[in-house]
């Protein structure tokens, strides 16, 4: 249903715009669907509302420039869906761009946004609602689904495109592809949300966890692509594939970029650094398991001990 | 005799899943009086049954042919091959049956105990499968085999096993008592010292014998271990075991008191002296060690003094006959790592040096490795503990009186608690 669209134009997409969208998708959700200490009290007062949908579509508006043939993606608000006449709240989107206009001049409404997994017919209808203000307006579809193998963002944005079908000219969306344009603020608040801790992200021990787990990752990638390489390696070495010389080129030259130190000074600098940090986590480890020995300990004191004057055990534990 | 052939052929129909099994154990208890009387019928049976599948009816069976006095010669014989190939699982179900049969093999046993030791040590191992880190009535009874056996390295295999739950006290002390010798036999001094260690500061309403044995050795231990001897019990040792255990010990305390003056001639005196009460406890082989040891803890103590000494010297310090002898404790003690020391034979000098251990080579990360692995197993065990502990009602209760009493904040006391995590 979704073809690349072959209309010729760039799209830049900032980073202000995810932010907003998965933010007002994480705000519907948790507001219709409570935790579930609350939803004891919550569903007896409520009559059959369906209240706890999975995963609650919200949609919005997107503005931005566009400039010859590049279209760029500034910023998006809001917009209220209304589900029996499936369309968007008209004139509340007129008042919102009055109103951004007063700020910012140059920015038209570009398209609408929404969250799921793949474009539908229905949106075809907000679609062609939107005609009006814009002649090809733009569709930014967010996919909610966390999918923890997929790298990519899973935001795509779709185009509508005259195509006859059946002897019909109909408008289909076709995606089209984008590029990440970032303002310097917009970096530092990217930043920000990419390290959000449940928690309170000041105490020592989750910050160190927090770059610890950096590290961690970065290495565990590292490694896995020296692991493609090698198997590659090992794969033309036997003969399993052809040769190619421009990528062994590519190897070799990266191979002699590294630092290759052999000397045994640095082996033994660096056993004995390592063994270093060992120490130090070992007695970290043991001071842990004292302190928790500890609180246990005046715990049972506390539990079992009839008279603290008498040293006696009673029981057992 | 139609009974006992309805019961073979339920016992080989229903020994499969664990449903048959349960009906199974059911028909069985009902059935035990009968089988205790028919003596006769019992063997024949077991030849019809196959210890590896229809276990849980050939326990009943032996156990059963085992209650009366007098025993079949084979029943021993037979009770070793079942031990060795029943069904952990099936054993599950009947283990005290199990334990009691393990019992009456290991007492007949014991004045043959090579023939048992293998038998028993898999019937632990089978315990151990079933619920693991518990202890069981087993373990000390199969500890004992080995020490009457002299096999210790396979009690030790069963010593290096965690324990985390105890069901009876005694069994526990039995345990660390008969744990603590195997260590002192295998000349593990360490581990022997904490086993006893347990059994002196274990919680007990009333002294017991084993306490009082395992206090002597205690002191003996420590002394060849650490070379150090206090006059005082550990401090967590129970009220009962503080009033009690020193009043019997006198000799050793003398033999402790001289090893810390430090003079060899009169600790040898006092050794002499009391060689008779030694002798009665079992205890004389581990007081000559003592002796032996306090030449070695002496030279430590002139490692700290001195950085050169010659022979002769040291020979007069530590009350050697002659410069030769010192040579040999010496170069025993550098061979068992005890101090790190240079002989330079042709002048007769011995130069102490420092530990070498630099802490830089691969080898030393495995090590650490390993270490830090088993803390933190130990870690996530306590951490259970302590959270089982915090749910305890008993806790719950005094901790929650308390604050009442005191009006404090509910919350606050949360916050006060410092939290690790690992």
């Amino acid at each position: 249903m979704a073809p690349s669209s072959s209309s010729g134009l760039t799209f830049k997409l900032h980073p202000l715009v995810i932010v907003n969208i998965s933010d007002h998708y994480t705000r519907v959700k948790t507001q219709f669907n409570p935790p579930p200490s609350l939803c004891a009290t919550e569903n007896a007062s409520n009559n059959g509302e369906a209240m706890l949908q999975p995963n609650p579509r919200v949609y919005g508006c997107v503005i931005g420039v566009q400039r010859g043939r590049t279209v760029e993606i500034f910023n998006s608000f809001e917009l209220l869906f209304d589900p029996s006449t499936d369309t968007l709240d008209r004139s509340f989107l007129e008042k919102k761009q009055e109103l951004y206009k007063k700020v910012f001049p140059d920015f038209y409404v570009l398209g609408w946004y929404s969250t799921g997994s793949d474009a539908e017919e229905s949106d075809m209808l907000i679609h062609k609602a939107l005609m009006d203000i814009n002649e090809s307006p733009v569709y930014v579809l967010l996919n909610p689904a966390i999918n923890h193998a997929q790298k990519d963002l899973p935001v795509t944005i779709y185009e509508s495109e005259l195509h006859v079908i059946d002897g019909i000219p109909q408008l289909i969306f076709a995606h089209t592809s984008y590029t990440i344009e970032t303002v310097e603020a917009e970096r530092i608040s990217v930043d920000h949300v990419a390290h959000l801790k449940p928690s309170d992200g000041g105490s020592a021990a989750t910050q160190l966890a927090a770059h610890l787990t950096g590290i961690h990752s970065a290495i565990k990638m590292l490694n896995s692509r020296i692991r493609v390489l090698h198997q590659y390696l090992a794969a033309m070495d036997k003969g399993d594939i052809p040769c190619d010389n421009s990528l062994l080129r590519q190897v070799s030259s990266l191979l002699r970029r590294l630092p290759a130190m052999e000397s045994e000074r640095f082996q033994d600098n660096f056993l004995m650094e390592y063994n270093d940090k060992l120490l130090v986590t070992y007695l970290a480890m043991i001071t842990n398991c004292t302190s928790t020995m500890n609180e246990m300990v005046d715990k049972f004191n506390t539990a079992y001990d009839r008279n603290s004057r008498r040293g006696g055990r009673t029981a057992f534990m | 005799m139609n009974k006992m052939e309805a019961l073979i052929t339920s016992i080989q129909g229903l020994s499969g899943s664990l449903g048959d099994l349960c009906a199974l154990h059911a028909r069985l208890r009902k059935a035990e009086d009968s089988l205790r009387i028919n003596s006769n019928v019992q063997l024949s049976i077991l030849k019809q049954l196959d210890p590896s599948i229809h276990s849980l009816g050939y326990l009943y069976i032996l156990e059963a042919s085992t209650s009366g006095p007098v025993w079949k010669k084979k029943a021993t014989l037979l009770i070793a091959q079942f031990i060795n190939c029943c069904d952990a699982g099936q054993i599950r179900l009947a283990s005290e049956k199990f334990v009691i049969l393990c019992k009456r093999f290991k007492d007949r046993v014991f004045k043959d105990p090579l023939r048992g030791v293998g038998p028993m040590l898999s019937a632990v191992r089978k315990l151990v499968q079933v619920s693991p880190k518990r202890l069981t009535a087993l373990h000390p009874d199969c500890l004992q085999l080995c020490l009457q056996a002299k096999c210790y390295l396979a009690g030790f295999s069963i010593l290096s096993d965690d324990i985390v739950e105890v069901d009876e006290p005694r069994d526990f002390h039995l345990y660390c008592y008969y744990g603590g010798m195997i260590c002192i036999g295998l000349k593990g001094f360490q581990k022997a010292s904490e086993l006893l260690y347990n059994v002196v500061t274990a919680p007990m309403h009333e002294v017991n014998s084993i306490a009082f044995e395992a206090y002597k050795k205690y002191i003996l231990v420590n002394l060849i271990h650490s070379g150090q001897f206090s006059n005082s019990l550990p401090k967590c040792a129970s009220s009962v075991a503080q009033k009690n255990l020193k009043n019997w010990c006198t000799p050793y305390y003398e033999v402790g008191n001289y090893y810390n003056d430090g003079k060899i001639s009169e600790l040898e005196a006092v050794v002499v002296a009391y060689s008779s009460d030694f002798e009665n406890d079992n205890n004389l082989g581990l007081v000559k060690q003592a002796v032996a040891s306090l030449y070695k803890r002496n030279i430590l103590r002139l490692t700290q003094k001195y950085l050169t000494l010659s022979l002769e010297d040291i020979a007069n310090m530590v009350q050697l006959p002659n410069a030769k002898e010192a040579e040999m404790h010496v170069l025993q003690m550098i061979q068992d790592g005890q101090i790190h020391a240079l002989i330079n034979q042709k002048d007769g000098m011995v130069r102490f040096l420092e530990d070498p251990e630099q802490y830089k080579t691969s080898e030393m990360i495995d090590v650490m490795d390993s270490v830090i692995q088993r803390t933190i197993g130990l870690s996530k065990n306590l951490i259970a503990m302590d959270n089982s502990l915090s749910c305890d009602p008993l806790y719950v209760g005094k901790s929650q009186v308390g604050r009442e009493r005191q009006r404090y904040d509910f919350g606050d006391d949360f916050d006060n608690f410092p939290h690790f995590s690992m």
